[in-house]
C-alpha cells in the first residue's frame, strides 16, 4: 500500500532542547495510525513539523511523497490541532460555511446544516461559538476538520474532554471519513480508542521509536498485555 | 472551486461590517467632520476683516478707465504687466488693474505677493475693502463712486518668482489624500492588528493555516481593511460635498471650490503614494500582530507606529518653507516617516519629479517586503503563543 506519510530520521530541538532525536515511520494510504506517547514526547511536535509549522532540526517529513504545502491541491488534509479554537465572535454556521469555502466544498452551508444534525447541534447552527459549550465547539471542529472529505486526517486527541455517548458518537464519525478512504493519524491516550480503530502504532519515548508496527506486533512484543497495561509499563516510572 | 484569496477577504470583509464599532467609528467620523466644518465656517466669517493699510503700504493703481480723477497719487502708467512685475520686485505691495472697459465689464484685477497658504482666498468685497481704504487713507474726503458700486474684483495672488501663487489650491488635493491616508491608518491599523493577533489568541492558526495557505490569509484580511477603508472614506467624503453643496453660496466655500486644481498628474500622484503607504502602514502593523501573542500585547505597539507616521507633522513649519532642509530630506526617505513626508511636500510643492519617483520606488519596495516579511513571520509565529519580539536581545 502507498505511504500517504513518510517521516525519515526527524530531529526536532528547541534551543538546547532535545524533543524528537530520531524517528521514523510511515503512514500508509487508508488505515488508521495512532501516534502515542505519555505528554511531552514530541507527539505534537511531529504533527506540527510535518504540517510545516516547525522547520525540523533534521530529517525528511512528507505527505505524499512531498514538504506540505497548502496550496498543493493534490492532497486534502483536515487537520484537528492541539490547541484549537475558532472565530469565536462568529456563529457557527458561519465559521463552518467559512472553511467550507476554503475547502472547496460546492455547497458549505448545506454540508454544514447535515453535519450539525448529525451531532445535534442543528439548533446552535445561528448561535455565535462563544455560547457553545467546550464540547459542542469541539465538534464543530470535527465537522470543520472532515470537511471536503480529506484524504489525510491529522487528529491530536479528537475525543479529549467527551462524554462516553459524544465520545462514541465522535469515534463513528472518524470511522466513517475513514471508510470513505481516509488514512487518519491520531494522537489519543484512551487505548481503547486504538484498539478499536488504528492498524498500526507508534509509541515515543524519550524522543525515539519505543514501538512501532500493528497493534497486534506491538501487543506481541509486551507479552500480549492490553495497550493500556503497555502503556503504564513504558511510562509508568515518568513525571506526567 | 472558490478563491481563497476572495474567501478570505469576504469572511474578513462580511465579519468587519457586522461590528457595531464599526458603524458607530462610519457615523461618528463623518458627524465629527460636518461639525469641524461648521465650526471653521462660523469663526472663519466672524474674523473676516479687511486688512489694514497703513501708510507706508505701497499701492498702485492702473487706471485706464478714468475712475479716479487726474494726478490722484496712487494711480500709475504701469501696464497690467508692469504692475505685476512691480509686485514681484516689492516696489509695488499692492497693485490693482482697472481695464479701460470697467465701465461695462465691471471688472477689476488686484495683485500682491502670497503670504504663504492662505487659509482661504479673500473675497471681493474684502479687496473692494482694501481699495477703498487705500483711497480714503489718502484722501479722506475723496468719494470714488465707481469703486462702492458692483464690480468684480479678481484676486491675483503672486510667488516671488512671479508666478500665479495658489497654494491652497493646489494643496487640497494632497492634502486631502494626507487626511484619507491618516483615517486608513488610525481607524483601520489598529483593527488590522487586532485580528490578526485573533487568530493567534484563539488558536485558530493551526486550523486556518492547514485550509488556506499564510499568503491569501494575511493578503486577504489587507484587502478587507483596505476595501473598508474605502467604505470609511466614502463615508467621509460624502458628507463634505454635500456640505460644499448646500454651501455653495456661501463666499468662502464657493472661494475653496474655485482655487480647487484638478491637476491629473499631482491626483495620480498622490493617489499611489496613498496606496503603496496604506500598505505599508497597515503591512507594518499586521507584521506586530504576528509577533505578539494577544490583542493586550499588541495593542502597546500600535501607538509607537502612529506616532512615527504623524511624525512630519510636528515639523510643518519646516515642510512649509521653499527650501527644504536637511531634516526634511531625511524625513522623506526614512521609511515610517516617508508617507506623510512625501505627502506634505507633494501638497506645499517641494517635491522635486525624482525625489517623488525615488520615494515612490521606496515605498513600493518596502511595503512589499514588509508583506513577505509578515507572510513569513505568521507562518513561524502562528503556533508561538508567547512574544516573538526580539525584547530579550535588545536587552542584552
Amino acid at each position: 500500500m502507498k505511504n500517504i506519510v513518510e517521516i525519515k530520521n526527524f530531529k526536532m530541538q528547541f534551543g538546547n532542547k532535545t524533543v524528537i532525536k530520531d524517528l521514523s515511520f510511515d503512514v500508509k494510504a487508508g488505515e488508521i495510525f495512532g501516534l502515542l506517547g505519555s505528554n511531552g514526547s514530541g507527539k505534537t511536535t511531529t504533527l506540527r513539523a510535518l504540517l510545516g509549522f516547525y522547520q525540523p532540526t533534521k530529517g525528511e517529513l512528507l505527505i505524499n511523497g512531498k514538504k506540505y504545502d497548502p496550496e498543493d491541491t493534490s492532497i486534502t488534509i483536515g487537520y484537528l490541532p492541539e490547541e484549537r479554537g475558532l472565530y469565536k465572535k462568529e456563529t457557527v454556521l458561519d465559521n463552518m460555511v467559512y472553511f467550507g469555502e476554503l475547502k472547496g466544498l460546492k455547497d458549505p452551508k448545506d454540508w454544514s446544516m447535515k453535519y450539525l444534525k448529525r451531532v445535534k447541534l442543528e439548533d446552535k447552527a445561528t448561535e455565535k461559538l462563544e455560547k457553545l459549550s467546550g464540547g459542542q465547539q469541539q465538534k464543530v471542529q470535527l465537522g470543520v476538520t472532515i470537511m471536503g472529505d480529506p484524504k489525510l486526517l491529522i487528529l491530536d486527541e479528537p475525543t479529549k474532554g467527551f462524554d462516553p455517548i459524544n465520545r462514541r458518537l465522535l469515534m463513528e464519525i472518524i470511522e466513517e471519513a475513514h471508510e470513505k478512504g481516509a488514512a487518519i493519524i491520531m494522537i489519543t491516550h484512551y487505548m481503547d480508542e486504538v484498539e478499536k480503530l488504528c492498524d498500526r502504532a507508534i509509541l515515543l519515548k524519550d524522543g525515539v521509536a519505543h514501538a512501532y508496527g500493528t497493534i497486534a506486533e506491538i501487543k506481541k512484543q509486551h507479552k500480549n498485555k492490553s495497550l493500556e497495561q503497555i502503556f503504564i509499563d513504558v511510562y509508568g516510572g515518568e513525571d506526567e | 472551486m472558490n478563491n481563497p484569496l476572495w474567501t478570505v477577504t469576504k469572511f474578513e470583509f462580511i465579519r468587519q461590517i457586522k461590528k457595531p464599532s464599526f458603524w458607530a467609528t462610519i457615523i461618528l467620523i463623518p458627524l465629527l467632520v460636518i461639525a469641524m466644518m461648521t465650526i471653521s465656517v462660523l469663526v472663519s466669517s466672524n474674523n473676516t476683516s479687511t486688512p489694514t493699510i497703513d501708510e507706508n503700504t505701497k499701492v498702485a493703481i492702473t487706471d485706464e478707465a478714468k475712475v479716479f480723477p487726474a494726478g490722484f497719487p496712487m494711480v500709475v502708467d504701469y501696464t497690467e504687466e508692469e504692475g505685476k512685475q512691480k509686485v514681484v520686485d516689492g516696489e509695488v505691495d499692492l497693485y490693482f488693474y482697472i481695464p479701460a472697459d470697467f465701465a461695462e465689464n465691471k471688472k477689476v484685477g488686484f495683485y500682491h505677493i502670497s503670504e504663504g497658504l492662505e487659509i482661504f482666498n479673500m473675497d471681493g468685497q474684502a479687496i473692494k475693502g482694501i481699495l477703498n481704504q487705500a483711497v480714503a487713507s489718502r484722501f479722506s474726503d475723496l468719494d470714488v463712486t465707481a469703486l462702492t458700486g458692483n464690480f468684480e474684483v479678481t484676486d491675483n495672488k503672486l510667488t516671488t518668482t512671479g508666478e500665479d501663487s495658489n497654494a491652497l489650491g493646489k494643496a487640497i488635493i494632497p492634502f486631502l489624500f494626507l487626511v484619507l491616508f491618516f483615517f486608513l491608518i488610525t481607524l483601520f491599523g489598529g483593527r488590522m492588528l487586532m485580528t490578526v493577533v485573533e487568530e493567534k489568541e484563539n488558536r485558530i492558526s493551526e486550523m486556518i493555516l492547514t485550509s488556506v495557505s499564510t499568503k491569501h490569509l494575511i493578503v486577504g484580511k489587507i484587502l478587507s481593511m483596505m476595501l473598508l477603508g474605502l467604505i470609511q472614506i466614502a463615508t467621509l467624503i460624502i458628507p463634505v460635498i454635500v456640505a460644499l453643496i448646500i454651501y455653495k453660496d456661501n463666499e468662502m466655500v464657493s472661494g475653496i471650490i474655485s482655487s480647487i486644481e484638478f491637476d491629473p498628474a499631482a491626483i495620480i500622484t498622490n493617489l499611489l503614494l496613498f496606496v503603496f503607504s496604506s500598505f505599508l502602514a497597515t503591512g507594518l502593523l499586521t507584521y506586530i500582530g504576528t509577533i505578539t501573542p494577544t490583542a493586550k500585547d499588541a495593542s502597546q505597539f500600535i501607538g509607537p507606529v502612529i506616532i512615527g507616521v504623524v511624525f512630519p507633522l510636528y515639523f510643518m513649519s519646516a515642510f512649509m518653507a521653499t527650501e527644504p532642509t536637511g531634516f526634511v530630506y531625511f524625513l522623506t526617505f526614512f521609511p515610517l516617516t516617508a508617507p506623510t513626508a512625501m505627502m506634505l511636500r507633494s501638497a506645499f510643492g517641494t517635491l522635486t519629479t525624482p525625489e517623488l519617483l525615488i520615494g515612490l520606488i521606496e515605498i513600493a519596495v518596502l511595503s512589499v517586503i514588509v508583506i513577505k516579511a509578515t507572510i513569513r513571520s505568521f507562518q513561524k509565529n502562528a503556533i508561538n503563543f508567547g512574544l516573538s519580539f526580539p525584547k530579550l536581545k535588545l536587552r542584552k
